[in-house]
């Protein structure tokens, strides 16, 4: 069946146009951009966004550009996106590539995913239907002009490998012939969108398009970026978050070989050298004082008794409050309480923070691997003068992203060095500590859990306390705020059923920046909410698959994950002797993930062998990199649960290296299996949503393994791994 | 002064001092980006090459150790057999997600194909166990190495 875009569409009916680009050497089709405001009374009447940010160009080679403000950090976007493409244009897709708009739209009424920011898995789910609009536009165009041109009805032609093929007669006329003459053509605004029998590309595991570069050591990450006459730059910041540079003793520094200047940043110094290796020996001896703060002596045991102080604190305005709580609390056969906190985290992306700048006093082009290209936007206009037309980023790849690289310290770093030394290109690179110890972590959180279950076990009443700083910090924004719903995501809109149910946020503000790291707060609301059902379903005496199904009528994405989680571990039976398992699905960024996990305890420690996955992201555009980053949430979310831990001593982050800051490692990754489940669900993201069920469904494996719920991560504090 | 050693089967005179690390030499130097700074101090493995055959951590290494000496480094792996069917393997089966680390791993694992020709599961662990992934790419990772080695047999 064809599928007409109908005026219901979000795109529809003004946001679609050709970008006219004198002699047509190319078809350019835009691909639109929703709206922010999009089914708010006021979008129609706005004039759509100008859209230099996204668009499909078809070359007189009939080669494809695609030109959209996603990042490719490892999530495999680009491919799937080019899949999504060529399948709805007829491309040939080895004459597809992908690129990235060198700057991001200033258009403030498009959400900043649209601007230009690749956060929340949204790289799929946001632009498949403009995606396929665009294509769809672009190859009824042409086939109108092959039409034309072979005087036979378009009906009878259709795009194949990159050529308009009328099959009758097996005439063929590349798409790049027919450019000038389609460019001509208006716009169809409801072009006809190919069944989806006629996918070639979207729903196979095609072979990932930057993957070859990447083997063979070619592929350019921000670190990688070389241009003629360049600089590099090592960092020193204040090791304390609030503090700032009181003085600069730049003599010695500077007499180093090879430097050229000692640039003051906010909140530290960059060293320019003709080497980075002389820029890091100068930065680590650069005589630089920092002034000292309120917060100089502020340490994790302080920090984890404010937090503990917040969840009794009375008068927390309720985020959420349903039904009577109350008499559901007096009634109760039992009362469940469990209190949970978890640590700091560092992204500790395998590429240290790096970016490269030539500059003057007005301009700048930049080489960065960037997941927020609308965040330096802002910071070069207001810290640098320098506006958005007057700035050209080029996005790199990214080595890791998992929300550190939406900040845009190290843009403003890098324009300001090159400024220093007359305009030369200046790459800075930050050593690990620098990584490790300048924040944005995800947020240290505590947590009370109150459930009340009646006679037969189920959950009637659940009361939720959360207890610390807010996503961002009021060291970022200088306020603090009342509550905080992004630090409650997974929790507000819980798919448990529950009649009673009251959720608050006492916010206590902390003077460290926190940002957005790997599936945000469902990092932590995932492992709470999911290990406090296992503790209800221990304490009713009930199988933690059968109590969930209990708690989940109706929800058929939670339950389509979960059965099949239990089938594919085979949860019906007991696992072989020793193994232990558990389970949790949390759904985040519109897909629901089951997983169990198996593990052993050996001599005491903690042994995972096995972790089965369950998604329901909708349809799977390219089924093997959804399996990709499933592997990427199981094990960077038992990475987490394991070791991950950032503590404050002196007012500063302790942990410098992978030494004290462990990430998990070939030895310790079980084997992961992943199914994905299509129930023709809306499209979700795949890049976050394997994150949240993995430390739940592994403390639930301890449970089995110990008969204790681990209620604080991670678990080498508690000597069990 | 410089230091003569050969790279990727060309023989180079580096201008870096001895003591600078073999890393920056490579990266910088050389203009071979393949090689990546992770953690400085040979705790990821991001930074893999073989010096004279056996795999080192080029962030720790001085670029004087190298002299007189054969450096292999990622742009020079698929010049043999091991380094070509590692690269081939990792290709079909789409190991890496950001590919930062991915060139260190095939170095690694050049060493240990080099060393065992058919590695069981406890020797790709040890062999591989100073790399790390962020991305958490290991089950491809091993499951690479088998099919090189398979490819190799």
């Amino acid at each position: 069946m064809n599928t007409p875009l109908g005026d219901h569409s979000p795109f529809a009916p003004t946001r679609r146009r050709f970008i006219q680009q004198g002699v047509a050497t190319s078809l350019t089709v835009a691909v639109p951009i929703p709206l922010l405001a999009q089914g708010t009374p006021a979008a129609p009447a706005s004039p759509p966004p100008r859209q230099p940010q996204s668009f499909i160009r078809i070359n007189r080679d009939s080669s494809v550009n695609l030109y959209l403000p996603t990042s490719e950090m490892g999530q495999g976007i680009h491919t799937g996106q080019a899949q999504i493409l060529a399948d709805e244009l007829g491309a040939d897709w080895k004459r597809v590539a992908v690129e990235m708009p060198l700057r991001p739209s200033p258009d403030q009424r498009i959400t900043f995913i649209g601007q230009m920011r690749s956060v929340g898995s949204n790289g799929i789910r946001y632009w498949h239907d403009p995606l396929r609009l665009a294509a769809a536009q672009a190859r009824t165009v042409l086939i109108q002009a092959a039409a034309t041109r072979l005087a036979v009805d378009p009906a009878s032609l259709d795009a194949v490998d990159g050529a308009i093929v009328h099959a009758p007669t097996g005439r063929r006329i590349p798409m790049g012939d027919l450019v000038e003459a389609a460019s001509a053509l208006p716009v169809p605004t409801q072009p006809v969108l190919r069944p989806l029998s006629q996918q070639k590309l979207v729903g196979k595991t095609v072979a990932r398009l930057d993957v070859p570069a990447k083997v063979r050591g070619e592929a350019v990450f921000s670190s990688d970026v070389k241009l003629p006459g360049m600089a590099y730059g090592a960092v020193r910041l204040t090791p304390v978050f609030s503090a700032e540079v009181e003085r600069i003793d730049d003599a010695t520094a500077l007499a180093m070989p090879g430097v050229l200047a000692v640039v003051r940043v906010p909140r530290g110094a960059v060293v320019v050298a003709e080497s980075w290796w002389q820029a890091k020996q100068a930065a680590d001896v650069l005589d630089i004082r920092f002034t000292s703060t309120p917060h100089d002596t502020l340490d994790s045991a302080e920090i984890d008794r404010r937090l503990k102080a917040g969840l009794d604190v009375a008068g927390v305005r309720p985020a959420l409050t349903r039904g009577d709580a109350a008499a559901a609390f007096s009634s109760a056969s039992k009362v469940v309480e469990a209190e949970y906190s978890v640590p700091m985290l560092a992204h500790a992306c395998m590429e240290p923070i790096c970016g490269t700048a030539r500059a003057t006093a007005d301009s700048a082009e930049l080489w960065v691997g960037t997941q927020g290209h609308d965040m330096i936007r802002m910071a070069l206009e207001r810290f640098a003068g320098i506006s958005n037309e007057r700035m050209t980023l080029h996005t790199t790849y990214l080595g890791g992203g998992f929300g550190r690289k939406t900040i845009a310290d190290i843009a403003l770093q890098a324009v300001l060095a090159s400024r220093a030394v007359g305009g030369r290109a200046v790459k800075v690179i930050w050593q690990r500590a620098d990584d490790m110890q300048q924040g944005y972590y995800r947020q240290t959180m505590m947590a009370r859990f109150r459930a009340a279950l009646d006679a037969e076990g189920r959950i009637t009443a659940m009361q939720i306390r959360v207890s610390g700083p807010q996503l961002g910090g009021q060291a970022a924004t200088g306020t603090a705020v009342a509550s905080d719903p992004f630090s409650l995501n997974g929790l507000t809109a819980m798919h448990y059923q529950i009649p009673a149910l009251h959720i608050d946020h006492a916010v206590v503000p902390l003077p460290i920046p926190f940002g957005a790291w790997h599936s945000i707060a469902h990092s932590f609301t995932g492992y709470w909410l999911e290990t406090f059902m296992n503790e209800c379903a221990a304490a009713a005496r009930q199988d933690p698959v059968a109590y969930r199904r209990a708690h989940l009528g109706g929800q058929t994405r939670m339950l389509a994950v979960l059965d099949q989680v239990a089938k594919r571990s085979q949860w019906a039976s007991p696992p072989a002797a020793g193994v232990h398992r558990g389970v949790a699905v949390v759904e985040s960024y519109g897909s629901p993930v089951a997983q169990v996990v198996e593990m052993r305890l050996v001599d005491g420690k903690v042994k995972v062998e096995r972790v089965c996955v369950a998604i329901d992201c909708g349809r799977a555009i390219n089924p093997g990199q959804v399996e990709q980053q499933m592997h990427a949430g199981v094990i960077g979310g038992l990475s987490a649960a394991f070791y991950g831990k950032i503590t404050i001593q002196d007012g500063r982050a302790q942990q410098t290296n992978f030494g004290d800051y462990p990430l998990m490692r070939i030895h310790e990754a079980p084997k992961i299996h992943t199914d994905i489940v299509e129930i023709g669900s809306p499209l979700g993201g795949v890049g976050e949503p394997g994150v949240p069920p993995v430390a739940p469904a592994l403390i639930a494996a301890l449970h089995s393994a110990t008969g204790q719920f681990v209620r604080s991560l991670p678990l080498v504090d508690h000597k069990l791994v | 002064m410089t230091t003569p050693c050969n790279v990727n089967g060309r023989t180079v005179e580096v201008k870096a001092d001895p003591g600078t690390p073999l890393l920056w030499t490579l990266r910088d130097e050389l203009g071979l980006t393949g090689t990546k700074f992770g953690c400085g101090v040979a705790l990821c493995g991001a930074c893999t090459v073989h010096v004279d055959g056996q795999p080192v951590r080029a962030c720790i290494t001085p670029t004087g150790f190298a002299s007189g000496k054969r450096v292999v480094t990622i742009e020079g792996a698929g010049k043999d057999r091991i380094g070509r069917a590692l690269q081939a393997a990792w290709i079909s089966l789409d190991v890496p997600q950001c590919g930062y680390c991915q060139c260190g791993q095939i170095m690694s694992a050049a060493a240990l194909l080099r060393e065992h020709r058919k590695p069981t599961d406890a020797q790709i662990d040890a062999a591989m166990a100073g790399n790390i992934c962020r991305c958490g790419t290991y089950d491809r990772i091993r499951a690479a190495i088998k099919q090189a080695a398979q490819s190799l047999a």
